[in-house]
């Protein structure tokens, strides 16, 4: 399983929100890039990024922090990022800018049209991210509440030629109270593509919990306030995770 | 009395992820008439038509339980008979040997299973090779009597694998379907009523279910 350090990106600085919420944020880092190559250095096979002012723009915001990290870590690692990518220009020009994944969250639910075109024009470069409680999928920053079920979207989306969903249990994002696990396999278990965890992640407890439903299709987790507050150690917990699964 | 509903055994000896696999195999089994089992009994695989073999973990464990859980003859048996799907470690137990722990397989197909050594090796885009291979790869069939289980799956089709440990089939005929990693490896080999696979056909979209409803329709 592998271990995807967040950084999550706010007027340009690194940041860490509690449960998604703008105004409850702490600062970790003044230069996106650093933070990039640090994690590298600690062994991260993947980068996952946030564009918290795109997400709630609805449009990319922090794309000369986005250039400077991809312009660090090169073709190192494949990096991932979310936030404000509602059409087809702004993912032409993030992949032609070297990232390999964009994730779409809202506008997957609000607008799967454009989810649909995005997959076939850009075939193996699409992730979805599904926020959801209790098996609901919210959107907008996780401000809004759908009727629509996590997995018969999900499926929907992978039929679509989606490469992986990310799932994250809004009831626990950044609040250390341990990624919801069972929730988590339910999905990778109805689902034919792999599924990335996130929200929560606390311990090493977590870690040794996902490793041993990997193969029900948990390809990873998404490693936030846990990494940067000093709860979870990266490298080792990449480390443990490998010794489990190797 | 005859049979009248085929069935699709995944064996159960406590190394799978079954439930990922089940499910791939209920899905492609629907509208066929094919009723999947899921079972730990010895003697539900030996009624079976066709047996799915997962496995997941480190080989001499998968191994070690496939004994211990009573269920190696009925597998055999499958083996020797019966249109039988092993997946991941599923496919690495059929060969001789893997040198993952020094183990003895089944020896159904002749072959090894090898370490990727890939340290220090750099990937065609730039980024080092890192083992375990985790994620999409594609998959390039063989042309020369191309395996009928591939059915209407586009060759170069992408798949997803999770795996240190690699088939070498001595045979090259063994081998339906090759992934480059580092150098070309097995990504899925055949004998007889045998096909198996190193990636997760249950993790590769429509891809992998359409495998796995090949495989359900495939008469050896």
């Amino acid at each position: 399983m592998i271990l995807i350090p967040a950084i999550d990106l706010k007027d340009g600085h690194c940041v860490r929100l509690k449960q998604g919420d703008m105004d409850q944020s702490t600062t970790f880092g003044e230069d996106p890039a650093a933070m990039a190559l640090k994690w590298v250095e600690q062994g991260a096979r993947r980068l996952h990024l946030v564009d918290l002012n795109g997400a709630f723009a609805g449009k990319p915001q922090n794309y000369a922090a986005i250039k400077s990290i991809l312009k660090a870590v090169g073709d190192d690692i494949p990096v991932q990022l979310g936030g404000g990518i509602r059409d087809l220009d702004t993912i032409e020009r993030y992949i032609d800018g070297g990232l390999r994944y964009v994730i779409i969250g809202t506008a997957a639910v609000k607008n799967p049209g454009f989810l649909k075109d995005a997959c076939t024009a850009f075939g193996g470069h699409i992730i979805v991210g599904l926020d959801a409680k209790d098996g609901k999928v919210a959107t907008d920053g996780w401000s809004k509440l759908t009727r629509h079920e996590v997995v018969d979207l999900a499926r929907k989306f992978e039929d679509w030629g989606v490469e992986s969903i990310i799932y994250t249990d809004i009831g626990r994002d950044g609040m250390l109270s341990g990624i919801n696990v069972e929730a988590t396999v339910r999905l990778a278990q109805a689902l034919t593509i792999p599924v990335i965890a996130s929200g929560g992640l606390s311990n090493m407890d977590d870690i040794d919990q996902l490793c041993a439903v990997e193969l029900e299709g948990v390809e990873g987790v998404i490693c936030g306030r846990a990494i940067y507050s000093g709860d979870l150690d990266f490298a080792l917990a990449q480390r443990r995770a490998d010794e489990l699964n190797g | 009395m005859n049979k009248v509903v085929n069935t699709v055994a995944v064996v159960d000896y406590g190394m799978g992820n079954l439930r990922s696999v089940a499910q791939a195999v209920i899905h492609a089994a629907l509208d066929t008439g094919v009723n999947v089992v899921i079972t730990s009994s010895p003697q539900q695989v030996l009624d079976a038509d066709r047996v799915v073999l997962p496995g997941q973990g480190a080989m001499p464990d998968c191994m070690r339980e496939l004994r211990e859980s009573g269920l190696l003859a009925s597998v055999l048996d499958a083996a020797a008979k019966k249109p039988l799907f092993g997946v991941c470690v599923g496919m690495q137990m059929l060969l001789d040997h893997s040198a993952e722990g020094n183990t003895p397989g089944l020896g159904l197909i002749p072959g090894e299973v090898l370490k990727f050594e890939l340290a220090g090796q750099i990937q065609p885009d730039g980024s080092r090779y890192k083992v375990p291979q985790m994620g999409w790869n594609q998959v390039f069939q063989k042309n020369l009597g191309r395996h009928p289980v591939w059915g209407e799956v586009p060759d170069a089709s992408w798949f997803y694998f999770v795996h240190s440990f690699y088939a070498h089939p001595s045979d090259a005929r063994h081998s339906v379907g090759e992934a480059d990693y580092g150098g070309r490896f097995a990504a899925a080999i055949a004998r007889d009523n045998i096909f198996a696979t190193q990636f997760h056909p249950e993790k590769s979209a429509m891809q992998g279910l359409a495998l796995y409803r090949n495989f359900l329709h495939w008469n050896p």
